[in-house]
């Protein structure tokens, strides 16, 4: 009976210990947030469609920053990373916008070629453009854990069954790398409508996508891979 | 040794029949019907009449024997225009996908200046919208209007905030007698491999009720299946006009009527208040057909 009491505790701190960890980074955050000064809430709030049913009227206690000591109410981590997101969504706008300059319009043709040549041209161009790209330029460091989290809580939301269905369309065993060019023989998986929702807007230009276990940026008229998060998509369990 | 021979020859016949009769046979729960004709002429004299193709794009046997039974189905029901559900070109998307892919085996329709209307489905790059013959005039979502009827094609793939809020007011706006919506992936659907979007259905099905969509098309599974109807509105899978997966309609209360054994296309009238719809199958045969009344008939 000792032996087993002290078994138990010893997996209970360890769990606790765990628990700790997966919470930190969140924790880091919101200590930045409240570090930095309070900002409105309506230049970092994400802009949401007034009929989307699926947003809470007031914000999760997870996501909220406690108020400075003005009495303003502080930044929230989800506005801070939205907004440093959309800023570098911005910056790869400037590169897309240039290459596009450099390369013939797209328009309407009956000659399949031209819409390959064209997309290549593109992709290359932005390449050359980003040779320096590297994991997070997009998707900052710090705030990638608030873009786990959206994913992540999507997930638990979700019956066994409806995550297990969505995950067994992804396309596995593929390499993917910033800055290169998604394989065209590869299907696209269908990105989850409800977590399209909670994720920041993308202008035209950009989407969100699932590849095995990681959430890609792609450019989709160069059809380039822009930025990944690693390890966000949960594994089915066996 | 003759006597074996015969033996033998015996066995194999009674193995064939077995398994003809299995694949005949009907699934308990799957309501599947039995080749009832072939392709029978519209009715209507002014109606609006189009083909129903999906997850077309393999390039294989398959694809080319369901367009040849597709343009022998316009000799007798000259429809004037087709719909593509999704996945128009599988795998590699050179030039010469395209030609294989659709090109070839819909030459006979592109001769014929028979516009189509494509969705993009997961396999399909989203460029395809600046293919010309896809009708999609570089959107990935659109609408266009055929006399009484407002078509609307979505891209499933990518369902952003963007192209709900374009749904709303498009829906919203149009005054058609007719409202059909067509896009990729099955809100309802009976498919093992597949089965509902849930998530989807989330979104754009109040947006169907709300604003009267009448009819949806989507492809994904590999076969035919007419749903009962759901909140009103009439729900069609067919995405066998290629690929095929065979018996991979599972018994459940969706199905008014499945056929998952062989490549099939659908060919559909809109008649003042009716739409009357044939489906055919890779060997030209109608393996269901029948006749809706509008929801909202006797109204604009």
């Amino acid at each position: 009976m000792t032996i087993f009491k002290s078994v138990s505790v010893v997996f209970l701190s360890a769990a606790i210990l765990v628990g700790c960890q997966r919470n930190a980074p969140e924790s880091v955050n919101a200590a930045e947030v409240q570090a930095k000064p309070a900002k409105p809430a309506a230049a970092t709030a994400k802009p949401r469609l007034p009929t989307d049913p699926q947003q809470p009227a007031s914000p999760s206690p997870a996501t909220v920053a406690p108020a400075t000591p003005t009495g303003q109410p502080a930044a929230n981590a989800q506005g801070s990373a939205t907004l440093e997101f959309h800023n570098r969504i911005k910056e790869y706008l400037k590169i897309h916008n240039e290459a596009e300059t450099k390369v013939p319009n797209l328009k309407n043709t009956n000659d399949p070629a031209q819409i390959s040549e064209r997309e290549a041209a593109l992709a290359k161009t932005i390449q050359t453009l980003r040779a320096g790209a590297k994991l997070g330029d997009i998707f900052a460091p710090e705030y990638q854990p608030y873009f786990i989290k959206i994913v992540q809580d999507d997930f638990a939301t979700r019956s066994a069954a409806a995550r297990k269905a969505i995950i067994v369309e992804l396309p596995k065993n593929m390499k993917v790398d910033i800055n290169t060019v998604y394989p065209t023989t590869l299907p696209l998986a269908t990105f989850p409508p409800m977590l399209l929702r909670k994720l920041p807007d993308l202008p035209p230009e950009l989407e969100y996508r699932l590849v095995g276990r990681s959430l890609i940026l792609r450019d989709v008229k160069a059809n380039l891979i822009v930025d990944i998060l690693r390890d966000v998509v949960p594994t089915i369990p066996s | 040794m003759r006597n074996r021979t015969i033996t033998i020859a015996l066995i194999l016949a009674a193995v064939v029949a077995i398994v003809a009769a299995t694949r005949d046979q009907t699934r308990p729960g799957v309501p599947q019907m039995s080749a009832a004709g072939e392709t029978a002429p519209p009715v209507g004299k002014d109606s609006v009449k189009f083909l129903v193709l999906g997850d077309t794009g393999t390039g294989d046997r398959g694809q080319y024997d369901t367009a040849v039974q597709a343009w022998k189905a316009h000799a007798v029901f000259p429809y004037e225009f087709a719909i593509m559900l999704g996945d128009n070109i599988y795998g590699s998307e050179r030039p010469q996908d395209f030609k294989k892919k659709f090109e070839t085996p819909y030459k006979p329709l592109l001769d014929a200046n028979i516009p189509f209307y494509a969705a993009l489905g997961n396999h399909d790059d989203p460029n395809q919208r600046y293919y010309k013959p896809f009708g999609m005039n570089g959107q990935r979502f659109y609408t266009y209007q055929k006399k009484d009827a407002r078509f609307f094609a979505l891209d499933s793939n990518y369902m952003d905030k963007d192209q709900q809020a374009w749904l709303e007011k498009e829906l919203a706006a149009s005054n058609s007698k007719w409202k059909i919506a067509y896009f990729h992936h099955p809100l309802y659907s009976s498919g093992a491999t597949h089965g509902s979007e849930v998530d989807l259905r989330t979104i754009i099905e109040p947006l169907f009720k709300k604003h009267n969509v009448n009819v949806v098309f989507a492809g994904h599974e590999h076969f035919y299946e007419r749903v009962k109807p759901q909140g009103g509105i009439y729900y069609f899978t067919a995405g066998g006009s290629a690929k095929l997966r065979e018996g991979d309609i599972r018994s459940s209360n969706l199905t008014a009527k499945g056929f998952d054994t062989e490549q099939s296309f659908m060919v559909v009238e809109l008649d003042g208040d009716v739409m009357r719809f044939q489906t055919i199958s890779r060997s030209g045969k109608r393996v269901d057909s029948g006749e809706i009344t509008r929801q909202n008939a006797g109204t604009q």
